[in-house]
């Protein structure tokens, strides 16, 4: 059995018809953000006055956020400002003054944001650079209109990353005691206060913040620290796995990306998946791209004026134009003039010369006369002034625009009477007369030669042609066979032209060898082999016409193009298609070359430039970004953590072996996933609770009621707990959990509080 | 003057840059006598390995704790002797040394029971572990979408067809800033 019908297995992308009114709707173009500068920001010293009251109730309140720093007072409903964690220090050349920007103010210009230094290790919540964070901490308490002597004079309630390395914390302590005066300090994990600000309970606290995700389990508002999972995922490495995205996308993208923006994309545009597989599958399809997948944004560029030349210009050019041509054919017409005159002048020189060769009357005057011009004798001269009259005639005709009286090739044959006179009765000067003839005759006659040979191509390829009309009238489907097979060899040599013209420029690649290979045998000159039996070795080289083409394998220029050109295999992939179409009723528009490149079915058309047709060619579309899989696929891998890399289980599995391995008693287990709950910047993905619910149900068994909550705010919540449990807790309660100052000299600088909401005690390694 | 209005606009911005300044702000709350080491900041690495250095030589001294040492009141036959927390307090870390040590490796032996406190939490063993399972799902390196295939030759996964042409024309280096962005280049070290 033959094969004789092609299905298609790759699915068709068509797009879907135009619509009535004519126009497809342009899609919006969001503006690429710009630094995130607040310009200044005035103090607010009321809290300050208020805490004077109340110095040791009134404590001051930083979530020290790797994203941004919460920073208020106790008594406050919400934090008194958000800075992220920046200080850009440096001497100002040209006022040879030191500055110090911190925060916002650190986006102020091109050279401030030049010196930006974090305070915490990037892709961590462990802060490592302690200058940056003293500078943090002056532009906090000198916003907050801390006035007073050598110390803050309050206590401060501190958030730290789960848990702390204890040589953080002793850095950090020795800041805040020694450098600040704090009254006391107290540490708590950012997650617990937000749980606690949530009225949780029991249950699973999954803080996802700017550099990592924690996943702390809490039973009777105690958390199970030694049951807790951290993932090496958050924000900041979400942005920077955009970026990367975005630059692998867009490799030659003029304009400049970096990670703030990255940050305002992801809040904007990204969110996750209910169900990634289906929705990634049809991201790029015509109906997800026009319900609006994709995100156009659009980066500042400046449009290349082109100077459109009015109609009156351009005539003035072409009259210009031609006003020169006629010039040169002016300048050529005297040129030939002279030329001629001067020709006419020596042809009379000539004959009067001849005239006085004619009237000497001596031999030896005639002699002299030939010898003074150089010529051997008399049929010499009587051949130059034949010559030069001729040449006369001919320019001549050709200013009159008289058609040179042209003899056909035939006529010539017989113009050689010499040739049939034989040589005994010729003297020297007639044979020598013979053997010019003959050279000429045999020019002719290979003249006449060329001429029937190219008949005779003619008529083959109109033979040809009629037999191919014939073979179609009479066996259409083996003419329609034949020609299909043509095509197809068409285009795997449009795809071979195309991988050579890739792989050109690989050294590595197989085009590149077999050059170098080339050039090698080229280039050695001894024979490749003896001839058995002796002999001179000839490699017959030339022999056949294909030989030469080595030169142009070997050439990296494409062929000049004196050359005849490369035959163009596309257009001649379009003739035999158009041939089809005509005759062949199974070969729609559809499958010609051209409708299979179109962009519409092309995915990485879609991947690249949305649902916006055809190439983009301006420099606005050049500046543009399209967001569209990317708004998916990253927030995705906080489920995933193998797309990005990031060797370790995702979020639903860690969840999973926590409840699952470390709790052998089925009530924790749902008390745990009775209150699974979010909180962190990263979780505020629209649908991420939707999603994490739907996936536990899947994954654990069915009673234990899994509920999956949102803290109300999952950015400022940490804050509001720790502000909420220090005005909120008695003086015992907080003694508890507070290191004074006093204990701090006394136990040293490591010491610290085990609590409800704190870390536990770890040993003095990370 | 033509350029007379580019200083102005820059002396606003400069004037913006002083009001922002905080260097010469003064700063009465700080500690006059607050002088910091200068090798305080070190990246986490660096904290932990020189942590761990730290560790390894306390245990390979004869300095223990002191826990096991018996206590010459209870040594009265009892069969498991209490930890000697007196002798024991001597050396408070060194101790939970100890017990970490004696923690991990119970737990190597049965790793679900959970009974008691585990090992105490550090910043690197809270790190989850990789997964249990192998990847479901394999998604293609260049759009990210459902991938299907494997280029033996690049080791990129693709979609489909078309964009196996993509991965095959990419620029020499291309492929490797693929597999980069998945974690799967190869790394000369």
């Amino acid at each position: 059995m033959t094969i004789n019908a092609v299905t298609r297995i790759i699915e068709e992308r068509s797009r879907p018809p135009v619509p009535a009114d004519g126009a497809w709707p342009t899609p919006r173009v969001y503006p690429a953000p710009e630094f995130p500068f607040r310009g200044w920001q005035p103090p607010s010293p009321s809290g300050y006055m208020q805490s004077a009251g109340t110095p040791s109730e009134s404590a001051i309140v930083i979530d020290s956020g790797a994203s941004t720093l919460k920073v208020g007072w106790s008594f406050d409903k919400k934090p008194r400002f958000l800075i992220p964690p920046l200080l850009a220090k440096y001497k100002d050349r040209k006022y040879n003054k030191y500055c110090a920007f911190v925060g916002y103010d650190a986006y102020a210009d091109a050279t401030t944001r030049g010196q930006i230094r974090n305070a915490f290790e990037s892709y961590t919540s462990v802060p490592v650079n302690w200058d940056v964070m003293e500078g943090i901490l002056d532009y906090t308490f000198i916003k907050l209109g801390v006035d007073a002597e050598a110390s803050v004079g309050r206590p401060i309630v501190m958030t730290e990353p789960v848990a702390n390395l204890t040589y953080t914390r002793r850095m950090m302590n020795e800041v805040l005691f020694e450098a600040y005066g704090a009254t006391s300090v107290t540490y708590g994990l950012d997650s617990l206060f937000s749980y606690r600000y949530n009225k949780g309970v029991s249950g699973l606290v999954v803080s996802s913040g700017h550099a990592a995700t924690h996943v702390i389990p809490v039973i009777d508002r105690k958390p199970q620290l030694q049951s807790c999972a951290r993932l090496n995922w958050g924000g900041s490495q979400a942005q920077e796995f955009l970026l990367k995205l975005l630059r692998l996308k867009f490799p030659n993208f003029p304009g400049k990306m970096y990670m703030e923006q990255m940050e305002s994309y992801l809040k904007q545009f990204s969110y996750i998946s209910t169900d990634f597989q289906a929705d990634m599958s049809h991201y790029l399809d015509w109906a997800g791209l026009e319900a609006g997948n994709d995100i156009v944004i659009q980066y500042p560029f400046t449009e290349q004026v082109v100077v459109e030349k009015s109609a009156e210009e351009i005539a003035r050019q072409e009259e210009r134009k031609k006003e020169s041509g006629r010039r040169l054919q002016e300048q050529a017409a005297k040129m030939r003039l002279e030329k001629l005159i001067k020709k006419e002048q020596e042809l009379e020189y000539l004959q009067s010369l001849h005239q006085q060769y004619l009237n000497a009357p001596t031999k030896k005057e005639q002699r002299r006369i030939l010898d003074d011009e150089e010529f051997k004798d008399e049929a010499a001269l009587e051949r130059a002034i034949r010559d030069l009259d001729r040449k006369i005639q001919k320019s001549r005709n050709k200013d009159l625009g008289n058609p040179a009286d042209e003899e056909t090739l035939e006529e010539q044959l017989n113009k050689f009477p010499l040739l049939d006179v034989p040589d005994d009765q010729l003297d020297e000067d007639g044979i020598k007369e013979k053997r010019h003839q003959r050279l000429m005759k045999s020019g002719v006659e290979a003249r006449i030669r060329a001429k029937a040979e190219k008949e005779r191509e003619r008529a083959r390829i109109a033979e040809e042609k009629r037999l191919d009309e014939e073979q179609r009238v009479n066996h259409p489907e083996d003419w329609i066979a034949g020609r299909r097979a043509q095509r197809n060899a068409l285009l795997v040599k449009i795809k071979e032209q195309a991988r050579a013209k890739a792989d050109s420029s690989n050294r590595k690649g197989l085009a590149s060898q077999q050059r170098m290979k080339t050039l090698a045998n080229l280039a050695s000159d001894g024979p490749k082999r003896k001839r058995r039996g002796g002999g001179d070795y000839d490699d017959d080289f030339g022999a056949n016409d294909e030989d030469w083409g080595v030169y142009r394998t070997v050439a990296t220029e494409p062929a000049s193009d004196d050359e005849e050109p490369e035959e163009d295999a596309e257009a001649q992939l379009k003739d035999v298609e158009k041939e089809l179409l005509e005759y062949d009723p199974t070969f729609t528009e559809n499958d010609t070359f051209e409708a299979q490149n179109d962009w519409t079915k092309s995915l990485m058309h879609a991947f690249l430039r949305g649902a916006l047709p055809g190439p983009g060619d301006s420099q606005r579309e050049d500046h543009q970004l399209h967001l569209n899989v990317e708004r998916i696929r990253v927030p995705e891998v906080i489920f995933q953590p193998s797309i990005a890399g990031v060797d370790q289980a995702g979020l639903v599995e860690i969840i999973e072996g926590i409840v699952m391995n470390r709790f052998n008693n089925a009530s924790q287990q749902q008390a745990l996933l009775k209150d699974v709950f979010l909180t962190g910047g990263n979780t505020l993905f629209t649908n991420f609770d939707e999603r994490l619910n739907r996936e536990l149900i899947s994954t654990l068994p069915t009673e234990f009621g899994i509920k999956v909550r949102a803290a109300s705010d999952p950015i400022l919540d940490a804050w509001k707990g720790a502000a909420q449990w220090w005005s909120g807790s008695s003086s015992s309660e907080r003694a508890a959990a507070t290191v004074s100052r006093t204990e701090y000299f006394e136990k040293g600088s490591e010491y610290v509080k085990e609590h409800d909401l704190g870390n536990s005690v770890s040993p003095a390694y990370g | 003057m033509p350029a007379t209005p580019q200083p102005e606009k820059d002396d606003a911005h400069q004037q913006l840059l002083d009001q922002m300044d905080i260097y010469y702000v003064k700063k009465a709350f700080r500690s006059p006598n607050w002088r910091p080491s200068q090798r305080r900041n070190k990246n986490i690495k660096q904290i932990v390995s020189e942590a761990q250095r730290r560790e390894a030589s306390v245990l390979a001294t004869q300095n223990n704790s002191g826990a096991s040492t018996p206590q010459p009141a209870a040594s009265d036959g009892s069969a498991t002797p209490q930890p000697n927390m007196a002798q024991a307090a001597q050396s408070l870390s060194t101790l939970v040394l100890e017990r970490n040590l004696q923690k991990a490796a119970n737990a190597s032996h049965s790793p679900n029971v959970a009974s008691g406190p585990g090992p105490a939490v550090t910043y690197t063993n809270i790190e989850s572990a990789p997964s249990l399972y192998a990847a479901k799902k394999h998604y293609c390196d260049i759009t990210g979408l459902p991938a299907r295939y494997t280029d033996p030759k690049t080791k990129l996964r693709y979609h489909n067809q078309e964009i196996f042409g993509v991965v095959r024309t990419l620029p020499p280096g291309g492929p490797d800033q693929y597999l980069a962005a998945r974690g799967a280049n190869v790394v000369l070290k």
